[in-house]
């Protein structure tokens, strides 16, 4: 079935895989609860919102038609479009720089390459307002050197997409680096071997082959950029979760903030959807061949240009915040005093976070392996499911949980579990991600080919397969894990009182201004959430040296 | 050799690490369950947790009464609450702005409760169906930033802001602070709709920075971002304990000028708590003295009950207040929104 001579195969293969369809599993009642489990769980919160919108009738859908709203939708999609541009220019030179050149010291740097997604960008936000804002650093420095006006305004579309873009561009790097790292050299190889030069190679056969990771990417980034509250709302820039917030906060109109909030949901169905569409058949997965790693180009005379440009793209997104948020703690003495004095705090994220990814990862994986091994309505039902969640924002989604629990599930409400569902609902698209990717690269006749020996499809799964795809799920469980440490929309809203998470400090020391304090817990939840990150980077370089 | 042993050390420790985390999530359930604890008064707060945790703990302590804080926006605070309503989880609500407890009091979610400590409270600032009882009031003043306004350009009235001299140099919270959007509908009220959409055109022409919060506002005037802005009255003293070159103006204060908006930071009884009587205790003994100083003293807030010391804060007899009632105010934030949609 696989093309060994290139280690790549159709996601959708014909001919005699459609004769012999395997049937891996059958719908027994595991299945069959674990589907109702999810649908549940993930639809409910849009059937509250639904329920709203249709309540609210045909009188708040004329919210939508309305100019104002129109504008939003344009200026948040450009937002959301050009951070993912951004993101894309900042992430893959490096991704390919770091994975298949000869520069030194690329295994570190890689590590530090993905470490803006331990930031959250509301810090990113912060830190660039105090460099580049009216009377930030930048422009103090140049008015005292003589500048007419401000020289630098970080305030504005702008600064949104250019912070967002600076703090997303890991999802880039991260999967585009993978699709790099594990690609097979033998396809270049070819590519050479009949005529083609370095650039027409990667344009033809690299960039090709990058594609559904960069996609995959591109999309974390895009959705990330739709659905952000946090910096937008501190850069000053008026989109569509910012009006939500409006809606919800200054007019207490929750049909409105529903209206709106479907259309997000909307919107982001529709992204999906096109991306479903742009990969279509033409797409190709790569597999890990296992037998040679890819071919790593000499950088010669282009060593240094390279090296600027990464530490350009790792300046600006993780030395100077990080620098920033030290120089404003002051000492050692405040991190080590809010680290004593806030260890429950970091405790409550810890938990929470890692329980969230451990459940986002199991739930994932079903998901994902019904999507990939049984063909038909329900797996595709599953998956819209699960990514739907990346659609409606943290503070709606926190108060349809609110209704949902409390009326249905009043025993859950209240408790620290209220937190970890909301986790799971925004993030388990990301689980679901990281399992997919990893089940399109093991071929089904390999259960198969284990039950046949007489094997239980459990077995199978169990012995076959979970071994294979183990990366792929553990990759999908940090990113959930260091999404959930960062999360704050949501965990105000359905937090137990007197439950604090890191983020929320982070938010309470900043409306208290308390600089030293924010910055130093800002500083600690970096520093946690860069350890998985950290390992994640790591793991892909020791398992290819010890292979 | 080494380097070789250590990634497998860590490739071995990165291989069971799914393990320990099994485990770890396993024995959670456990926790969770030690961790839901029983308090006996919920409070949801707006209050900054630096005004409120001091009280709080008094409170504690005086009572032995435990008491489980939730600090947040105050209108995701009444969000929550309003979500709740079937199965109330709060038992009090402290408010940042009154016109809050306004909406909730219409959406019926709130109890009523006299306290015989709100007795000598001013009527304007409490609720007339003993809904929700002020705590201390913050006034509606303007800032302007020490090195960049002298002398005689230092406004004495809202009203001077609408001169060419401050194009582009104004700043304000939008109404989405909701101090805002009670001042404007104060405007509304107190000078009519034609005049008030007169004068906010005239600031919006000359060029009126509209900010998401008040935080925005103290720190650009602080930081030299704008020459004046317009905000609450704590924020001067939090401007100046940060030490930033801030000075402030109580405005419309001559003999025809039309005062200045107070408005109330509020507490509320929700309906249905399931601790009512330690609820009651509460709203009592945030109206007592001990309680008011530690509010007052530490929030830089105006006492709006007679015999708290005010410290360095202008008390209510020290300036000409607006006589306008919360009421009145929420009646018209519909209106007030529509008028000003650019805020």
């Amino acid at each position: 079935m696989i093309n060994t001579t290139t280690g790549v195969r159709p996601i959708e293969s014909g001919g005699l895989r459609v004769l012999r369809r395997p049937r891996i599993m059958d719908p027994g009642p595991a299945a069959i609860a674990g589907t109702a489990l999810i649908i549940l769980l993930t639809v409910s919160p849009l059937a509250t919102l639904a329920t709203s919108v249709l309540a609210a009738g045909a009188n708040a859908l004329s919210i939508v038609t309305q100019g104002p709203v129109l504008l939003l939708i344009a200026r948040t999609g450009l937002l959301a479009a050009l951070a993912t541009l951004w993101a894309i220019i900042l992430g893959l030179p490096p991704a390919w720089i770091l994975t298949r050149t000869d520069l030194p010291g690329r295994r570190v740097l890689l590590a530090v390459a993905v470490l803006p997604l331990a930031i959250p960008p509301y810090i990113g936000a912060l830190t660039y307002i105090t460099l580049l804002g009216p009377v930030g650093w930048v422009n103090t420095t140049a008015q005292a050197l003589g500048a007419g006006g401000p020289i630098a305004n970080i305030y504005g579309l702008w600064g949104g997409i250019f912070v967002l873009g600076l703090f997303t561009y890991p999802y880039i790097l991260l999967m585009a680096g993978s699709a790099l790292q594990g690609s097979d050299p033998a396809l270049e190889e070819a590519a050479r071997a009949v005529g083609l030069g370095s650039i027409a190679t990667f344009r033809r056969v690299t960039l090709p082959l990058l594609r559904p990771s960069l996609l995959a990417g591109a999309l974390l980034v895009f959705l990330y950029a739709l659905s952000d509250f946090g910096a937008v709302s501190l850069l000053r820039v008026d989109t569509f979760t910012t009006e939500i917030f409006h809606q919800l906060n200054t007019r207490f109109d929750q049909r409105n903030a529903a209206v709106l909030s479907g259309v997000l949901v909307l919107i982001t169905a529709g992204v999906l959807i096109a991306q479903r569409a742009t990969l279509g058949r033409r797409s190709y997965v790569q597999r890990r061949s296992g037998v040679r790693p890819p071919t790593v180009y000499p950088l010669g005379r282009w060593k240094l240009p390279a090296l600027c440009c990464t530490y350009i793209v790792l300046g600006g997104s993780v030395f100077l915040p990080v620098a920033l948020l030290l120089y404003q703690t002051g000492s050692l003495m405040t991190l080590l005093q809010t680290l004593v004095s806030g260890y429950h705090f970091l405790w409550n994220s810890l938990w929470t976070a890692t329980v969230a990814a451990t459940a986002a990862s199991g739930l994932g994986l079903f998901v994902a392996y019904l999507a990939q091994r049984r063909q038909g309505p329900v797996g595709l039902l599953l998956t819209s499911a699960t990514q739907l969640g990346y659609a409606v924002p943290g503070t709606v989604l926190g108060l349809s949980l609110i209704l949902l629990y409390n009326a249905y599930l009043p025993w859950v409400y209240g408790t620290a579990a209220m937190v970890i569902i909301g986790y799971l609902l925004r993030f388990l698209p990301q689980a679901v991600q990281g399992s997919t990717a990893a089940l399109v690269q093991v071929d089904a006749h390999l259960e198969e080919a284990a039950r046949s020996l007489g094997r239980s499809a459990w077995q199978a799964l169990r012995e076959v397969t979970l071994p294979l795809i183990r990366p792929g799920i553990a990759a999908g469980w940090m990113l959930v894990f260091i999404s959930s440490m960062k999360e704050l929309a949501a965990t105000l809203l359905l937090r137990p009182a007197g439950f604090d998470t890191l983020p929320v400090r982070i938010w309470i020391a900043s409306i208290e201004v308390d600089y030293a304090g924010a910055a130093a817990t800002s500083l600690i939840l970096i520093a946690i959430t860069a350890v998985p990150l950290f390992l994640m980077t790591r793991r892909d370089a020791t398992l290819s040296r010890i292979e | 050799m080494t380097q070789v042993g250590k990634s497998i050390s860590v490739y071995r420790f990165v291989r069971s690490l799914p393990r320990w985390v099994l485990l770890f999530a396993a024995l959670l359930p456990a926790y969770v369950d030690a961790s839901a604890s029983a308090a006996e008064l919920v409070v949801y707060s707006g209050r900054k947790e630096s005004a409120i945790k001091p009280v709080v703990e008094l409170f504690e302590r005086e009572t032995g009464i435990k008491v489980a804080l939730k600090i947040g926006k105050t209108s995701g605070l009444a969000n929550a609450i309003l979500q709740e309503r079937g199965r109330p989880q709060a038992d009090i609500f402290i408010a940042t702005e009154a016109g809050v407890c306004e909406i909730l009091a219409r959406q019926e979610v709130l109890e009523p409760y006299a306290s015989p400590g709100a007795r000598a409270m001013p009527a304007e600032h409490k609720s007339s169906r003993g809904l929700w009882t002020g705590i201390s009031g913050r006034a509606r003043v303007i800032i302007y930033n020490k090195n960049l306004v002298k002398g005689g350009d230092i406004p004495n009235s809202i009203l001077d802001l609408a001169d060419a001299k401050w194009k582009g140099k104004i700043a304000i919270a939008g109404t989405r602070e909701r101090t805002t959007l009670s001042w404007l509908s104060a405007l509304v009220q107190v000078m009519g709709e034609a005049k008030a959409k007169a004068y906010i055109d005239r600031l919006m022409a000359n060029g009126l920075k509209v900010l998401p919060d008040n935080s925005d506002v103290w720190r650009g005037v602080g930081s030299g971002e704008f020459a004046v802005g317009l905000t609450n009255s704590p924020n001067y003293h939090l401007a100046v304990q940060a030490n930033l070159p801030v000075g402030v103006v109580y405005p419309d204060q001559g003999p025809r000028g039309m005062g200045i908006l107070v408005n109330p930071n509020a507490v509320a009884i929700v309906k249905g708590a399931k601790n009512l009587d330690q609820a009651k205790r509460f709203v009592d003994f945030l109206l007592s003295k001990p309680a008011q100083d530690l509010l007052v003293r530490h929030a830089f807030e105006i006492p709006l009950l007679p015999g708290v010391d005010p410290g360095a804060v202008r008390p209510l007899s020290g300036f000409k207040a607006l006589p306008i009632n919360q009421e009145r105010l929420a009646e018209l934030e519909d209106r007030t929104m529509t008028l000003f949609p650019g805020l």
